[in-house]
């Protein structure tokens, strides 16, 4: 493909399109995140009257206050994020895929229902299932154990995030069927044809459904304020919340410096997948 | 009503047979073996907070070796979501921290215990508490919670700017009329807003009502017509006329109950409406130098406040357990030289004075001296506000917000409110 | 519909260098009946549905005909028929102005949403150097989910001495407190919204990476240009990731609870400009206790978007092109 755009040098013009309108956009979506990072470094009374993105007084010491703020170390809380983000990305990868395929590859009887109600699932404001999934998973024994993350991961092992499923099946679908068939005449059963054809030819939807969920778990915050209860359990979304008591104590520097730290993980998780998401499929099987 | 009937039957059994099955594995099997007792305690706070209530709490362990501390503290926000979930699964802590807000809520759904009998058994000490904040915990006929401190409303105002422009401070006792003229003037003197328009302030209101032979609630009623919303509205729509607070958008972002937020701190208005107890917290977030003085009017119409509450679960296990701890918090000199102020002025009178003679942040100090100021004015303490009280709140907010940006005038605004306030207690 | 597959050849058959084990079972007839393997490979899900999902919902269901406070226990749980839904249809202005809110919302948010993410994901479909970069500050904002410090950070540029405002001074344009107006507190939180455009957009690349390249050269071959190679071979081939995004943004548009909690401190203030209808359902179960209530709002909504997803399903058959040859 590069070579095509090389090909075209004379249109000198058009070819600056694309870097201006990329620049601009840019700098469009990043002047909040900048603001962010420059008040990560003011002082607190100046976050609370200062707008501008520039620091008037450079306070680097937000960051080591944040850091240890709290009598467990902040990083704690990111290996907690991290356990229970990464435990929640194989799950959603491993289930949601096998109900992915049956949905899109496989007849079976009442698959359509089946479809239906799984789309269904994902319709019901959650607000008003926190509390009957709070009961349940108490008389499943699974709360204030001495691992209190199991609410927070088996359900995902369980492929109820719906969402995963349809968007693989929404990728599978885009799969040509000859391929199956192929794969039929020479003996495949759903079993080889799920092995040798889909699972390699679902990397996109894969590495999306990877990143979703490793960044959807890491902002969760209803969830993991309700199922952990231990300072030392706490993730970093439930401990940014810490730093600010609306009632009373407030220490706004170190959220802002810790807010963006927290950015720092994920940021990089998605930088290093997405290039398994660009090579993606077209150096896998299709062009053989 | 048979079909119905049918359906609800239907889906009862739907819900309850799996829940039956699951009941038989779960629970919470509280090992008290051996005569080793594990309470839980949760509640809101900052960083500080924690340090000091785990330090007071080791002190009870250190002297009750059987009982030891399970602890869970999180900030504010989304704190009486978890703490209501844990409730609708029977996991409420044993000992839990509240606010006025929602005790009631809690009360009269049975949820906290009754320490009435611990009262009269004299295992709960509130001989020392003033009575009428020890009473402020008593919802209906049962002692729901017990004051951890006390506050009372306090006005906070910008020292520096103030003094700079050659201002007078304002003064616990101006009538309204007063304080809005004197907001006016020192607004134009500065140039930032004279004060934060508090018609959105439920405590403000109160307060006012009171001054004028009302009150807020009366029992489980509301205490005003509409007329008398109307009139207060009417008050603030004038000095908002009259340039005394600034304009709707920032009074908008001053209506929320964060300190952060207060105009105050955000250098948008001279004085912010607050509870008197936080004004050290507020100080901490702005170089200005502040002050605190009671609200405008008759300052007796003020109450003593309890600031917070603990409360134990009903279905604790360990309620006698739980209970000597909360004696053991408010009345032992030891605790309470550690707690200090942080949960409010402390509610036993004997640790309030050695409290108060040993602190040396000023803000403090000040905050403790409006209180010792009052204490000799304070009018009777209302009665808990109802069930209900959290969405009043909220719609006060939302009329006065109306009547504000304009959308509404004074008169349907209070139309308004009256009629959602009266809704929502009436549930 | 043009035939994709055609051109495409299938894989090497690798099968037969796999276990046989998998071929002992006999060989599937050509014919569909995966039934069994349908099973099998939908057995977590079934089960997480039955064991996990269905139990609470069918609990809101039933709690919608209560009066479920949060607080009082399940056993004292009183049946008041269809109370809640007569309420919510008859005597609560403040739900259906909700409704209006969300609608609003969901119905400029969403295309608004879905546009920039497809036109930020075709300049970023080509490789060059980085692009991957650009991919990941693209999708930066969608990180900060509901943070209180997000909240702050819009509230700074919005605000009436914001940078917003700053800039459009210099065009000489007199701002306003965007964020604390009830005019335009609502298209604050649109434009997060749509700032928050990194989901869709990934979805978008992974999709466009899954068009064959053969197609473009084919297309190329016979002379078509940028535009027409978009139309006849982007499109039709990105149709099911559309179909998705369209389908999620939508279901997202309308759900939207998040940012809307976040930049108005759970009140959906300034006077309920941004009381969006799962801001207000949660309000009146968690800050009101009327979880009953609560339940059945969320019951009709899930009605109301299902009725809107099947309409969208049922559109989609006219547009959305799948390579399997399904509908």
């Amino acid at each position: 493909m590069v070579s095509r755009t090389s090909a075209r040098r004379p249109f000198k013009p058009r070819s600056l399109v694309r870097p201006v309108v990329l620049l601009l956009l840019t700098a469009l979506v990043l002047y909040p995140l900048l603001w962010m990072l420059g008040t990560s470094f003011k002082a607190p009374e100046e976050i609370l009257n200062n707008v501008s993105v520039w620091p008037q007084s450079w306070t680097p010491a937000n960051y080591p206050d944040g850091w240890t703020h709290f009598d467990v170390g902040f990083g704690r809380y990111f290996l907690n994020s991290f356990l229970v983000a990464v435990l929640t990305v194989v799950a959603n990868c491993t289930s949601c895929l096998l109900a992915a395929y049956a949905f899109a590859r496989l007849r079976f009887r009442l698959r359509g229902l089946w479809f239906a109600v799984m789309i269904g699932t994902l319709l019901l404001p959650s607000h008003v299932l926190i509390v009957p999934q709070f009961v349940m998973f108490r008389s499943f024994g699974w709360v204030g154990g001495p691992w209190p993350y199991l609410p927070l991961i088996v359900p995902h092992l369980l492929a109820t995030d719906a969402f995963f499923v349809f968007l693989m099946v929404q990728f599978m679908r885009g799969i040509p069927r000859e391929l199956d068939d192929a794969a039929k005449i020479d003996g495949c059963g759903a079993y080889s044809i799920f092995r040798y054809v889909v699972l390699p030819l679902s990397r996109p939807a894969l590495v999306s459904t990877a990143i979703f969920s490793f960044i959807w778990t890491w902002n969760d915050f209803f969830r993991q304020l309700v199922y952990l209860s231990d300072l030392e359990k706490y993730t970093a979304p439930v401990a940014l919340t810490l730093f600010i008591d609306s009632t009373g104590q407030s220490a706004v520097g170190p959220m802002f410096a810790m807010s963006v730290l927290s950015l720092a993980p994920v940021f990089l998780f998605f930088v290093a997948f997405q290039r398994l998401l660009v090579e993606g499929i077209n150096t896998t099987g299709l062009k053989g | 009503m048979t079909a119905p009937r049918l359906f609800r039957g239907l889906m009862a059994a739907a819900i309850a047979l799996p829940l039956a099955l699951l009941g038989a594995c779960g629970g919470d099997d509280d090992s008290s073996n051996s005569g080793k007792t594990e309470l839980t305690f949760f509640w809101w706070g900052g960083e500080a907070r924690a340090k000091l209530t785990e330090q007071a709490l080791a002190l009870y362990t250190q002297k009750h070796p059987g009982v030891t501390f399970k602890t869970t503290w999180q900030a504010n926000q989304g704190y009486f979501d978890k703490l209501a979930t844990l409730t609708a699964g029977d996991g409420a802590p044993d000992i839990f921290q509240i606010d006025d807000n929602y005790l009631a809520e809690y009360a009269t759904r049975n949820v906290t215990e009754d320490l009435t009998k611990y009262q009269d058994s004299g295992k709960l000490d509130v001989t020392k508490f003033p009575e009428s904040l020890w009473k402020y915990g008593v919802v209906g006929d049962k002692l729901a919670g017990l004051a951890m401190g006390e506050n009372t409303q306090g006005l906070v105002f910008n020292k520096t700017k103030l003094e700079a422009a050659g201002q007078e401070l304002p003064k616990t006792g101006m009538s309204w009329a007063d304080f809005i003229t004197w907001a006016q003037r020192a607004g134009a003197a500065t140039g930032t807003a004279g004060t934060m328009d508090p018609s959105a302030d439920y405590k403000a209101f109160w307060v006012w009502l009171r001054q004028n032979g009302k009150d807020f609630y009366t029992g489980n009623q509301l205490g005003f017509a509409k007329e008398d919303v109307q009139k207060w509205f009417e008050l603030w729509k004038g000095a908002r006329d009259a340039k005394a607070t600034p304009t709707a958008d920032v009074i908008h972002e001053g209506n929320a109950t964060d300190i952060t937020k207060q105009l105050v701190v955000t250098g948008k208005a001279l004085t912010s409406w607050v509870w008197a107890n936080q004004m050290p917290d507020i100080q901490k977030n702005t170089k200005d130098e502040l002050g605190v003085v009671a609200y405008p009017g008759d300052p007796s119409a003020q109450w003593a406040r309890a600031s917070m509450y603990l409360s134990v679960y009903r279905g604790s296990k360990h309620k006698d357990a739980a209970v000597d701890v909360l004696n053991f918090l408010a009345n032992d000199p030891e605790a309470g030289k550690i707690l200090g102020t942080d949960r409010g002025l402390p509610s036993n009178l004997d640790i309030r004075t050695s409290v108060a003679s040993s602190t040396s942040d000023p803000s403090m100090k000040a905050s403790i001296a409006l209180e010792d100021e009052l204490v000799s004015k304070f009018g009777p303490a209302p009665t808990v506000p109802p069930k209900g009280h959290a969405t009043v709140k909220t719609e006060l907010i939302k009329a006065a917000e109306a009547a504000q940006f304009g959308t509404a005038d004074p008169a349907k605004a209070a139309e308004q409110f009256r009629t959602a306030a009266q809704a929502a207690i009436s549930r | 519909m043009s035939n994709v597959a055609v051109s495409t050849r299938p894989p090497e058959p690798r099968p037969r260098s796999g276990p046989a084990a998998h071929q002992r079972r006999g060989r599937p007839t050509r014919h569909r009946d995966d039934g069994r393997a349908g099973y099998v490979f939908l057995t977590p899900w079934l089960l997480g549905f039955a064991a996990i999902t269905a139990i609470p919902m069918l609990m809101s269901l039933y709690l919608s005909f209560t009066n479920y406070d949060i607080l009082t226990p399940w056993s004292d749980v009183e049946w008041i028929g269809l109370k809640n839904y007569e309420r919510m249809f008859g005597d609560d202005p403040a739900y259906w102005h909700a409704v209006k809110v969300t609608l609003i919302f969901a119905f400029i948010a969403t295309p608004l949403k879905l546009g920039a993410a497809l036109g930020v994901a075709l300049l970023l479909n080509r490789s060059f150097r980085g692009s991957g970069l650009f991919r990941g500050l693209f999708y930066l904002p969608s990180l900060l989910g509901g943070s209180v410090a997000l909240a702050m950070v819009w509230h700074s540029l919005f605000d009436r001495g914001g940078s917003v405002n700053a800039v459009l001074g210099w065009f000489g344009v007199e701002g306003r407190a965007w964020v604390n107006d009830p005019d335009t507190a609502l298209g604050t939180l649109i434009l997060l919204a749509v700032w928050q455009f990194g989901a869709p957009m990934v979805i978008f690349l992974a999709g466009l990476k899954q068009v064959p390249t053969e197609l473009y050269e084919a297309a190329e071959v016979d002379g078509a240009g940028n535009l027409r190679r978009f139309l006849s071979v982007t499109l039709p081939m990105l149709s099911p990731v559309i179909f998705f995004n369209l389908v999620l943004e939508t279901i997202h548009g309308f759900q939207g609870f998040t940012s809307a909690f976040v930049l108005s401190g759970g009140t959906g203030g300034p006077v309920d400009s941004t009381l969006m209808y799962t801001l207000y359902l949660y309000i009146r179960g968690f800050a009101n206790y009327e979880m009953g209530y609560a339940s059945a709002m969320a019951w009709v909504f899930l009605i109301t978007i299902g009725l809107v997803t099947v309409v969208l399903f049922r559109t989609g058959r006219f547009w959305v092109h799948y390579s399997d040859g399904d509908d």
